[in-house]
């Protein structure tokens, strides 16, 4: 009962098979971490630790308004504060005025609009944290109030927020035959609240000023190289003259340290000549960086008799808030996975992303499809009840199958083992009662000693399943270029893949292990200097830059192979590399890597660039997705109805992973992206009134504790290998994200019979129905 | 910053430095700090105020330290004194703030989720306050209700509680299973000498509110010389008058609206649980 996940794994047929002993290094094998250490220690160091001779501290000054018009800035009583070196507004910015990640519409300061609570206008660099806050609070700023924006079903008819307008992008996906009708409908209205990547560290960098009139800046970027080329516009610079160098990434489950911290810091460097230090702080951090979309979705499904969908319709409404960010990427996610893994043969998808003056939306990971997952899901749910049919028997009728079409028209053409997935975690024991192992303890909802009663709590179950695409979609040039070098019987790996946390460089260390049997591998820090590797997400680096390290390193084995096969006369294949050793197949030739390389160092770089995709037409329809990886969670929960208090209880996992490279590693990505998808369900919720953020703080804003985060049971890893991915591997940390929420969901509904259409549940619609 | 050894020390260096702040856990003061809201001229630390950090009896009563972490209060010993403190204690948040925070900052930070509040105000608990004009004596309710406030360089040095040796409750509602702020709060305790059921609900209003109605209704319901047991249907029915004392009908025709409805569901739940367990 009490094996956790991690202990789980091995149990799961894997290439090595249960018997054998586990592997210690190569792919495969659970290697830990090589900074495990130190970041348990506490002794890593982040952006926030950075320290410079002679630096000044930077603030930031921030609109309290949701909406107004800027009527005059006078920072004169700032600038004349003892301690005050700079302070800079839109005026003082030398290069574009505005930046953006895919649309140019977010201005480094806001001149005479402010669209959102929390937007910069200026910016301080003083010799002290404290005077810098005070003289950023000394800036006086005349506003004219305007009515925030902050329905986004009335952004359409609004006044426009933006010279580009309220729409962001509409995609009307038409697949099949409009008039198709099923003998059974059912319809959902479901609002999915706005989450918060809420990284454990907040926004920190450092910018030094470089002799040549360029900036390095020090940060925790995802993205170094964007955030170079979008910084640099900004200060009129060359790419060359500026440098983001990465520094530790204190959790990223979003686009972190955007542009907005990096911009002000960088050209209070410039402008003062002295290196400059920002530290958010957590209110700033929940105001600044980018959330998961607020979305409002209908839906109607029309089913046969039997349960076989014949047609979804949807409407998908995305907030996007303010400014563009990633908000067309995360439309067509949300639109293409509307109806989820399953078959539909007719699909009609309306999706729209708007501005408002409400909080900035992007980049969090699973966006679109965790949102709609919820609601197909929802809408499964009651396509059972209204045909009697037990939910996951309704789902396996309709599962999604390779050969199977999307309602985008793409043909699915990687493993899709959704049946497979769905009947592991229905055919997995349901965990005892508590009446049946009274001396576990059972912490009820409420928590321990809290006010829960045996009495009101009742048990549920739910399914769901659900689906998220890989790499860059519509279109995106995805490639990353990796250096692998030996030396001395020590190989390096150098990469601008940012290790946020997924496991990256820890693979990267596994991939040149299994490939040149070195065991000492190296993995340099990312800085721009080197190649792009492209932006931390959608799994983009186990697949483009994990193929691009195994590339370079089958470079240098044929370079340190090459000379002794041709000494002994045969092929390089048939040389093997072990332990530092090379053999022959026929044992005739042994000797060390060390001596092999003679002193010398081999180098070599390699692309990785998948199959291009193609953007969704005018009616939704394209190959836009390079890869699809599934996931199935039953849920069970424990609901306390008279107080509506809920506790997940179990969540069971059966993941389409490809293949396990890490088996430790990719067991945590599965528990953390579960104990996030929990958060999204029941607590995590940026409340908003009339734009303005309320308690943007941890206190407000409730992630889940130890207390609330489930027994995770990863109960199956489909290895299906996917052709087209190096090591046939499928990205592991968005897919649980996305699943979870729905899971929960559906486990309440069933425990109290409500019908659960709103993210975070609330208590009061987990209350039984009386 | 100043660390007096005593509370007349304390008193006086607050006497001596009127735009000093007194500091004790600083779970509360120092997070003000930190965001930039608070900028104390000078902090006055009562760590090492040692008569203010355990407790000790008094006719019948116990003298508690202003001083006494929640970690400590929620041990078994105290538990055993006063056990809806100590419930309180235990809920009021993660071990670090727990092993932090003190009653008599939970007292002067007055927030409407102090967990500690409803339990004072149904222990109709007394505040003696240290000042330059001496000791005096304040209810807690009066200074919760701003009624009597503390005055220049006072302190909130002990906290007088009536020892009931009956049953006392605690019990609250927040949004999630590992700690967190209460939406609502009940306590409830025994009063077997005086015959009495004392109710207050905390969170749901900038102090605690006592249901006195309720309370003698319930009361003389009880056979205090018997086994003290009530039917589910007085407890139910307890429940929702606590709730509806505590959240009334809005006059006129307009209904309340769902999140306030669901609020005051809460409190029944809660109140008729607190009192069923306090009976049991």
């Amino acid at each position: 009962m009490s094996n956790d996940a991690a202990t789980a794994i091995p149990a799961v047929d894997g290439p090595q098979g249960p018997q054998q002993e586990l592997p210690t290094h190569g792919l495969g094998a659970s290697l830990p971490p090589a900074d495990a250490r130190a970041k348990t220690e506490g002794t890593f160091p982040y952006a926030a630790d950075l320290w410079a001779e002679g630096l000044l501290w930077a603030a930031v000054l921030r609109s309290p308004h949701a909406h107004a018009r800027v009527l005059s800035i006078d920072t004169s009583a700032a600038a004349g504060m003892p301690g005050v070196r700079l302070v800079v507004t839109h005026a003082d910015v030398p290069g574009e005025a505005t930046y953006g990640r895919t649309v140019a519409d977010r201005p480094v300061f806001a001149s005479d609009l402010v669209r959102h609570h929390g937007e910069a206008i200026a910016a301080v660099a003083a010799d002290h944290p404290d005077t810098a806050r005070l003289a950023a609070a000394a800036i006086a700023v005349e506003y004219e109030v305007l009515e925030p924006v902050t329905d986004p079903e009335k952004a359409f008819a609004a006044p426009p927020l933006h010279p580009d307008g309220n729409l962001i992008r509409h995609i009307p996906l038409r697949y099949g035959d409009p008039d198709a009708t099923g003998e059974v409908v059912v319809e959902g209205l479901y609002r999915i609240g706005r989450q918060d990547p809420a990284p454990i560290g907040a926004e920190a960098g450092l910018a030094v000023p470089r002799p040549d009139g360029g900036v390095d800046i020090y940060t925790a970027s995802t993205d170094p190289h964007t955030d170079r080329d979008l910084a640099a516009a900004c200060f009129g610079l060359g790419p060359d003259q500026v440098k983001v160098v990465v520094t530790g990434v204190p959790g990223a489950t979003g686009d972190r340290e955007d542009p907005g911290f990096q911009i002000p810091l960088g050209l209070l460097a410039l402008r003062t000549g002295c290196p400059v230090k920002l530290a958010a702080t957590r209110e700033e951090s929940f105001l600044g960086h980018a959330h998961r979309h607020p979305t409002l979705l209908r839906y109607r499904h029309h089913a046969d008799a039997e349960g076989r969908l014949v047609k979804v319709e949807a409407q998908i409404l995305l907030d996007a808030g303010a400014y563009a960010e990633a908000s067309s990427e995360s439309l067509a996610a949300a639109v293409a996975f509307a109806c989820g893994p399953y078959v539909v043969p007719h699909a009609f998808v309306e999706g729209w992303a708007v501005r408002t003056n409400n909080p900035p939306s992007g980049h969090v990971r699973g966006e679109g499809a965790m949102q709609v997952c919820a609601a197909y899901e929802a809408q499964m749910d009651k396509l059972a009840a209204r045909l009697g049919l037990d939910p996951a028997e309704l789902r396996l009728r309709n599962a999604l199958a390779t050969g199977d079409i999307l309602p985008t028209g793409q043909t699915v053409t990687c493993p899709a083992p959704v049946a497979e997935l769905l009947q592991a975690v229905r055919d997995f024991p349901l965990p005892a009662l508590p009446m049946d192992s009274p001396e576990d303890g059972w912490l009820l909802p409420g928590g321990p000693e809290g006010a829960g009663e045996p009495g009101a709590v009742r048990r549920g179950v739910g399914y769901a399943l659900g689906m998220v695409h890989m790499l860059g979609a519509e279109g995106t040039d995805e490639v990353s270029t990796a250096t692998v070098k030996v030396h001395d019987g020590m190989a390096t790996v150098i990469c601008a893949a940012v290790e946020t946390g997924q496991g990256f460089s820890t693979l990267a260390r596994q991939i040149v292990q299994d490939t040149l049997g070195i065991d000492e591998v190296h993995v340099a820090s990312v800085d721009t200097d080197q190649p792009p590797a492209g932006p931390a997400t959608h799994g983009r680096h186990t697949w483009v830059s994990g193929g691009a390290v195994e590339r370079a390193a089958k470079m240098v084995r044929t370079q340190l192979l090459q000379p002794l096969a041709h000494k002994f006369g045969m092929s390089t294949e048939l040389l093997q590399i072990t332990d530092g050793k090379i053999t022959s197949y026929d044992g005739v030739l042994s000797t060390t890597v060390t001596e092999a390389l003679e002193g010398k160092e081999l180098w070599a770089t390699a692309q990785c660039r998948p199959h291009p995709t193609e953007p969704l037409d005018g009616a939704g329809q394209g190959d836009a997705f390079v890869g699809l990886a599934f996931c199935a969670i039953r849920a069970v929960v424990d609901v306390d109805i008279e107080l509506g208090s809920i506790r997940v209880v179990e969540m069971a996992v059966a993941q389409d992973v490809g293949r396990v490279l890490n088996p430790a590693q990719l067991a945590t990505r599965i528990e953390a992206g579960v104990t996030q998808g929990v958060g999204a369900a029941l607590t995590e919720n940026l409340r908003t009134a009339r734009g303005l953020v309320r308690h943007p703080d941890l206190t407000g804003y409730a992630l889940p504790t130890a207390l609330d985060a489930p027994d995770i049971r990863i109960v199956k890893l489909v290895e299906e290998r996917d052709v087209v991915a190096p090591f046939g591997a499928k990205a592991a940390s968005a897919v649980p994200v996305v699943t979870s929420p729905a899971a929960v969901a559906g486990a309440v509904r069933s425990a109290t019979g409500r019908p659960v259409n709103r993210l975070p549940i609330r208590p009061q619609a987990a209350v039984a129905a009386s | 910053m100043t660390l007096p050894a005593t509370l007349g020390e304390a008193v006086a260096a607050l006497s001596a430095m009127p735009a000093a702040v007194p500091v004790a856990g600083g779970t509360d003061l120092m997070a003000a700090v930190n965001k930039g809201q608070l900028r104390p001229a000078g902090l006055v630390g009562l760590g090492r105020v040692n008569e203010i950090r355990g407790w000790q009896y008094q006719d019948g009563h116990a003298l508690l330290g202003a001083g006494l972490t929640h970690a400590r209060m929620g041990r078994p010993d105290f538990a055993a004194l006063i056990p809806a403190l100590a419930a309180a204690a235990r809920a009021a948040g993660p071990p670090q703030i727990r092993n932090a925070g003190t009653l008599g900052g939970n007292i002067v930070t007055a927030a409407p989720t102090g967990d500690a509040l409803p339990v004072l105000a149904a222990l109709e608990a007394d505040l003696l306050v240290a000042g330059p004009g001496g000791m005096r004596e304040v209810p807690v309710t009066h200074l919760l209700a701003g009624r009597e406030l503390l005055g220049p360089a006072e302190l909130i040095g002990h906290v007088r509680v009536p020892l009931l040796h009956a049953p006392q409750v605690f019990l609250k509602a927040t949004g999630r299973t590992g700690p967190g702020r209460a939406t609502a709060s009940v306590a409830v305790v025994l009063d077997p000498a005086r015959r009495g059921v004392r109710c207050a609900v905390g969170a749901i209003a900038p102090m605690p509110l006592r249901p006195l109605e309720a309370e003698r209704w319930i009361a003389s319901l009880i056979d205090w010389d018997a086994d003290r047991g009530l039917a589910p249907e007085a407890l139910t029915a307890f429940g929702e008058y606590v709730a509806a004392a505590c959240i009334p009908d809005p006059p006129g025709e307009e209904p309340l609206p769902p999140a306030v409805l669901h609020l005051r569901r809460t409190v029944a739940a809660l109140a008729r649980r607190a009192l069923g367990r306090a009976l049991s």
